[in-house]
């Protein structure tokens, strides 16, 4: 390694080649995925974010929900994903295309919240607020996210249905109410393309179409 | 019986040191501070796992922000400030110059450091980006860069000014950690911050950047120290040297590849996932002539600064191996998103990088001040510290994160018991990192000790000749 010139220019091409490999390779690929539309339900998936939920999703972040939370469903028969009801195929990337800060996650301390918005809890926004009021289980209470104040004239209609002090009510802040509406729009159930299960071939019936 | 740490080898300070004893004391410093913080945070972390009321009732002390201002402290505070101290010595000591533009790196270190707090400040105020090792803010992120480059000017121009033509493995792989970061930590910013990318492959990119900063920054700078500090302190050539540029070629070449083994069954492109798979095959190559390469490490007497240095061998081979068999589907699908792939973290930067880390500024820092550490007591009581804190934390993490796979790969278990079953194992690990933090406040305590008994009599020293000062360093 006698030569500066020569050296220098490997250390450049190893960085170079593993850009190009993963970055521009990824890039080539997915960087022209559009959203799907589709002819039968007359819009095309997956959905623009509204901007109150692009909103909570930097709530999200700012939070680091990721860090406890993943989003990514993996494929019905590698894990338990489908068994627990996170979603009935994997995650694909065109499920992300429209969300500005994408936020996989590497670890599972709580559930998996890539179809969050099509399950049970998240239907009532009410329950939902609620839920990030208290602490259930492992998750932690974000009392931050709300504010106790004082009633002046009536109740306000966001008020969560818990026990304050007389004359006083805990309502959402505008925080707490734009992650709600980002939890919510978490739902990628449509059924894409490339992102159909793959059935076993013995399970396909006789004379059965696809 | 552990000797203290210069006891073992024979006095050797020289202009070299002298020159730059301030910039580089400062950072081994300002690591030290930043190790102790993070150490902390991840206390906090820790405990907040199986208390996850603990200390939760301010947006500041959420889980998800103290996990960034603990990773974004430990990798760009004490890692990168730990590593160009030690990086720029050794391209010194082995250049055979000065260092020059010593004004600069003091420069850097200073608006690095400045940035690296505002930067940590900034996630606790909500400012966290959600990217892997890049949750700094983004108005930190440029002048870090410009930090960055100012210190490592240092270390181009001891590599372009050295006295000898032949180079050696410890200059090469401290060259491509100071050169490369910049490229790789500037295209990261570029295309995941200010101009990002769409969709996953944000998550992709993410993936290349974190497993670049690792296989291309931070394993390089703890190499640097190793390759320099082993057959310094242990009298002995390197073993089986030929076979080092390979082992740095194919670490450069490969390492990079690797990343996209955390994507298994991901949303992502499958061949990212697969082709990372096979880098981690091919990486064992590597890993095997650094251990090949290392081996005096483990014959090196009583000397500590071997004994740290060995451990992190070990635990850098050993990390190697553990990646390239969870890069496996049949083992990811248990140990994917648990703790395990933290416990794998730990063992390549508490195990590996800051062990041997430890070793090369219990070697360094008593050339840098022309004396002797203090006290060997607290060298030792360090090293036994890390030994168990480290150990401890790696094995209850993996037990944690396997029996956490386990449980989540069956319906059946709910989170609340996934949480009871490895509560006793958070415990254990939440012990270990007391221990490892109250070790690192030793290190810190002892290298101020350090500092004020050579200002206290450093005033003359730096008109002593030389030979006064080589017999103190003794």
């Amino acid at each position: 390694m006698k030569n500066g010139f020569i050296f220098f220019l490997g250390l450049f091409l190893a960085l170079l080649l593993a850009w190009a490999g993963i970055v521009l390779g990824a890039h080539a690929q997915l960087s022209h995925l559009a959203p799907y539309f589709d002819e039968n339900e007359g819009k095309a998936f997956p959905e623009r974010m509204a901007g109150i939920a692009v909103q909570g999703q930097l709530v999200y972040q700012d939070l680091g929900c990721a860090a406890c939370h993943t989003q990514q469903v993996r494929r019905p028969d590698f894990g338990g994903d489908k068994a627990r009801g996170w979603g009935d195929r994997q995650s694909v990337a065109r499920d992300y295309i429209s969300q500005p800060y994408v936020q996989l996650g590497e670890s599972r301390i709580g559930p998996d919240l890539a179809n969050f918005g099509a399950r049970p809890r998240a239907v009532d926004p009410d329950r939902l607020t609620k839920y990030l009021f208290e602490q259930h289980g492992g998750m932690p209470a974000y009392p931050f996210l709300f504010e106790t104040r004082r009633i002046v004239g009536e109740r306000s209609d966001q008020a969560l249905n818990v026990p304050t002090a007389a004359g006083y009510e805990v309502v959402p802040t505008h925080r707490a109410v734009a992650l709600v509406a980002y939890l919510q729009s978490l739902n990628n159930v449509y059924e894409y393309p490339e992102a159909k299960p793959v059935a076993p071939a013995a399970e396909k019936k006789e004379g059965e179409h696809k | 019986m552990i000797n203290a740490p210069s006891a073992a080898t024979t006095a050797e300070v020289t202009e070299i040191d002298a020159s730059a004893r301030f910039p580089l004391l400062l950072l081994v410093g300002s690591a030290l501070v930043w190790l102790v913080l993070s150490g902390a945070l991840a206390l906090v972390n820790l405990v907040q796992l199986h208390t996850p009321s603990f200390a939760a009732v301010c947006s500041v002390m959420t889980y998800g922000r103290v996990a960034a201002m603990q990773e974004s402290a430990f990798i760009y505070g004490w890692a990168a400030n730990a590593g160009l101290a030690v990086a720029l010595w050794v391209l010194a000591r082995l250049g055979g110059s000065s260092l020059r533009s010593l004004n600069w790196v003091l420069f850097g270190t200073a608006f690095w450091n400045l940035a690296l707090l505002g930067g940590v400040v900034g996630i606790a105020c909500g400012d966290a980006l959600a990217h892997g090792w890049l949750h700094l803010p983004r108005y930190v992120l440029p002048l870090m860069l410009v930090a960055y480059g100012a210190i490592g000017v240092a270390g181009v121009l001891a590599w372009t000014g050295r006295r000898h033509e032949m180079t050696f493995a410890a200059q090469w792989y401290a060259v491509a950690a100071l050169f490369l970061f910049p490229w790789l930590f500037s295209a990261a910013q570029v295309i995941l911050v200010f101009v990002p990318e769409r969709g996953v492959l944000q998550a992709v990119i993410a993936g290349w950047y974190v497993q670049g900063a690792w296989t291309l920054w931070l394993a390089p700078l703890a190499l640097a120290a190793a390759y320099y500090v082993v057959p310094k302190v242990g009298g002995r050539t390197i073993a089986s040297y030929d076979f080092a540029s390979l082992g740095f070629w194919t670490l450069l070449f490969v390492g990079a590849w690797t990343g996209g083994r955390h994507f298994i069954g991901g949303p992502v492109p499958a061949w990212v996932v697969t082709v990372a798979g096979v880098s981690c095959a091919l990486l064992l190559f590597h890993y095997m002539i650094v251990g090949l390469n290392l081996r005096g490490a483990f014959s090196g007497g009583g000397s500590v600064v071997l004994k740290f240095i060995g451990f992190g061998v070990v635990a850098y081979v050993l990390g190697g191996f553990l990646d390239a068999i969870t890069a496996f589907r049949g083992i990811a699908v248990v140990t994917q998103f648990t703790f395990f792939t933290e416990a794998q973290h730990q063992l390549a930067v508490t195990g590996a990088f800051s062990m041997i880390m430890f070793g090369a500024i219990y070697f360094m820092v008593p050339r840098l001040t022309g004396q002797a550490w203090p006290s060997s007591g607290l060298v030792r009581a360090h090293y036994f510290t890390s030994l168990l804190g480290t150990i401890g934390l790696v094995v209850s993490l993996a037990i944690a994160g396997w029996i956490q796979g386990h449980d989540l790969n069956q319906a059946s278990v709910s989170f609340e018991a996934i949480a009871a079953h490895v509560k006793v194992w958070l415990l254990l690990a939440t012990a270990a990192q007391a221990l490892l933090l109250l070790g690192n406040l030793l290190l810190l305590a002892h290298l101020l000790r350090a500092v004020v008994s050579n200002l206290a009599s450093s005033t003359p020293a730096n008109f002593r000749p030389g030979s006064t000062m080589e017999a103190s360093a003794s």
